[in-house]
């Protein structure tokens, strides 16, 4: 019982966030739980910063937006200012350490701030296309929201046409969830 | 027969105009009149998408006026009709909804309220209120259902159609933008298995019969020659009006009994006000929640209960006192102190309301 957890995800458009929020807030309401989830929608659809807020909880979620997140994931420099707003004490701040000359712009107001190589390993160890499902892993591992498997059940039931027709696209997006939770376990 | 479009109960995670087009649906709606903007095209998407299966039907308008028009068209007709619509295409339709009021025809509108005024943000906001509630020329003859949950929008989709038709005034469904594209969970269902029966739809115009002959004639009327004539009439409507008042308002409230100040919202926001009147009771402040679920009619008894208890009244909304115009004028007399939180054009948070409270008690 008690609050939800509260969750922003912000990146570039086509990034991937929204996807991510949504899968993820549709694996916690598989699981019966209560979840809401609301992108920024408005001129940011059409390029610029894409935000996605996300709640999941165990009761009732109020207000579709809220002012501190408990974890807050920005993927680009201009993802990092619109979303260090969000950032109080208690906030885990998550951004990707491919980003340049971001430092001045962290935020100061928590001592969790972390980078993540997720750009990178994608590029390297995956594919730059998974590069989201990356950050969900991450997401997943920080927050314990909704647990791994039922994360891929969420994948499955929404990329499962896809994965019909290249099982190779099933492997490597449940191998970067999984390299998504090891590179914040090595961290928190 | 085509197939009933829900079956039993089933819980889905779904936006809130994905919600509307299945309430729709659900509620039997036979056509559905439509001009896109945002943010609430998803409404005919799904609707244009679901219809086939089950001979429905949609026609696309070259604007709101004759989306309106289109749809009081097709409650002529005698069919169960709607349109959907936000911001400046609410202030279009208010010309034939107008017409709707004078011939006392059961159109159904749902809004998403988008930012004013004119174009201003495709987002969200709580400024279609007074539009809503009184727009037209006329006396606002209209029922307006502010929901604050996809629950909520599923529901009350359904009732606004049966409200429409039971007391023949044109029928609102007032959400908003938050609520047209956020997602969270709600159930299903088929009105029929939850004992809701639909209030059964007649014709106004092109009975069987020849007029004057074998039936009375049909004469409808927008227009009137004298003062006096129009006058007659309006007596009549704002007699039903006033009897159906009522029946009609709805309401929630909790924790207002021993409270010194009442928090009073609608729609999505009320969603902030009830977390915040939950902390803010945990923490040992007075507050209680009051919410009309009818903006018009508005639930007057008990707003009036409630304003002679507490000493002070916070109206909170995402817009500048639309809903505190509202409030006062059923509450004329009150000495409660009021107060406000108004954001127009802006979400509201339940931090912004606690802190607003702390910032009042001091």
């Amino acid at each position: 019982m008690g609050k939800p957890i509260k969750i922003v995800l912000a990146g570039e458009g086509g990034q991937g966030v929204q996807s991510v929020a949504e899968i993820l807030a549709e694996a916690a309401n598989e699981k019966g739980r209560e979840a809401l989830y609301i992108p920024n929608f408005g001129v940011e659809q059409r390029g610029g910063v894409s935000v996605a807020y996300l709640q999941i909880g165990d009761e009732a979620i109020g207000a579709p937006k809220f002012q501190i997140g408990d974890i807050v994931i920005a993927l680009s420099d201009r993802a990092v200012i619109r979303t260090r707003k969000y950032v109080g004490p208690e906030t885990v701040f998550v951004y990707d350490s491919g980003i340049e000359n971001i430092q001045d712009e962290l935020p100061t107001n928590t001592d969790k701030v972390y980078a993540i190589p997720a750009i990178e390993v994608s590029k390297k160890e995956l594919h730059p296309r998974v590069f989201n499902v990356i950050i969900m892993g991450a997401v997943l591992k920080a927050t314990g929201v909704v647990a791994m498997d039922d994360a891929k059940k969420a994948i499955e039931k929404k990329l499962g046409y896809k994965f019909d027709k290249n099982p190779e696209l099933r492997e490597m997006n449940f191998k970067a969830m999984e390299r998504g939770a090891e590179l914040v376990a090595e961290l928190l | 027969m085509p197939e009933k479009p829900i079956q039993g109960e089933k819980r889905v995670f779904v936006t809130g105009n994905e919600v509307v087009a299945w309430a729709a649906l659900a509620a039997g709606a036979e056509i559905m009149y439509g001009y896109p903007i945002t943010p609430q095209n998803e409404i005919m998407h799904y609707w244009t998408r679901m219809i086939p299966k089950y001979g429905r039907r949609f026609l696309q308008t070259e604007d709101e006026l004759s989306a309106g028009f289109t749809t009081v068209g097709g409650v002529l007709a005698g069919r169960r009709a709607f349109t959907a619509t936000a911001g400046p295409g609410n202030t279009l339709m208010q010309e034939p909804i107008s017409m709707a009021e004078a011939m006392r025809l059961p159109i159904v509108v749902v809004v998403q309220q988008r930012g004013g005024p004119s174009t201003a943000t495709v987002i969200y906001s709580q400024q279609e209120v007074t539009l809503t509630t009184l727009g037209g020329n006329g006396e606002g003859l209209r029922v307006v259902y502010s929901t604050a949950t996809h629950q909520e929008l599923f529901d009350y989709t359904i009732k606004s159609f049966n409200t429409a038709w039971k007391y023949r005034f044109p029928t609102f469904v007032l959400g908003d933008g938050y609520q047209a594209k956020m997602r969270e969970s709600l159930t299903f269902y088929d009105p029929a298995e939850r004992g809701i029966e639909m209030v059964p739809t007649d014709a106004y115009v092109g009975r069987p019969g020849m007029p004057g002959v074998d039936r009375p004639p049909k004469h409808m009327r927008n227009t009137y020659n004298m003062e006096e004539e129009l006058y007659e009439v309006l007596q009549g409507y704002l007699a039903d009006f006033a009897k159906a008042a009522p029946e009609i308002a709805e309401h929630e409230t909790f924790d207002t009994e021993d409270a010194d100040l009442v928090i009073i919202s609608h729609g999505v926001v009320s969603r902030a006000c009830k977390m915040a009147v939950r902390d803010l009771r945990e923490q040992g402040y007075k507050v209680g929640y009051f919410r009309p679920i009818t903006l018009r009619p508005m639930p007057e008894k008990e707003l009036q209960e409630v304003a002679g208890k507490a000493k002070q009244l916070l109206v909170v909304e995402s817009a500048q006192g639309q809903l505190a115009r509202l409030v006062k004028e059923v509450i004329y007399g009150s000495t409660a102190e009021m107060l406000s939180l108004f954001k127009p054009g802006v979400g509201i948070t339940s931090e912004e309301v606690i802190a607003r409270v702390k910032e009042i008690k001091g």
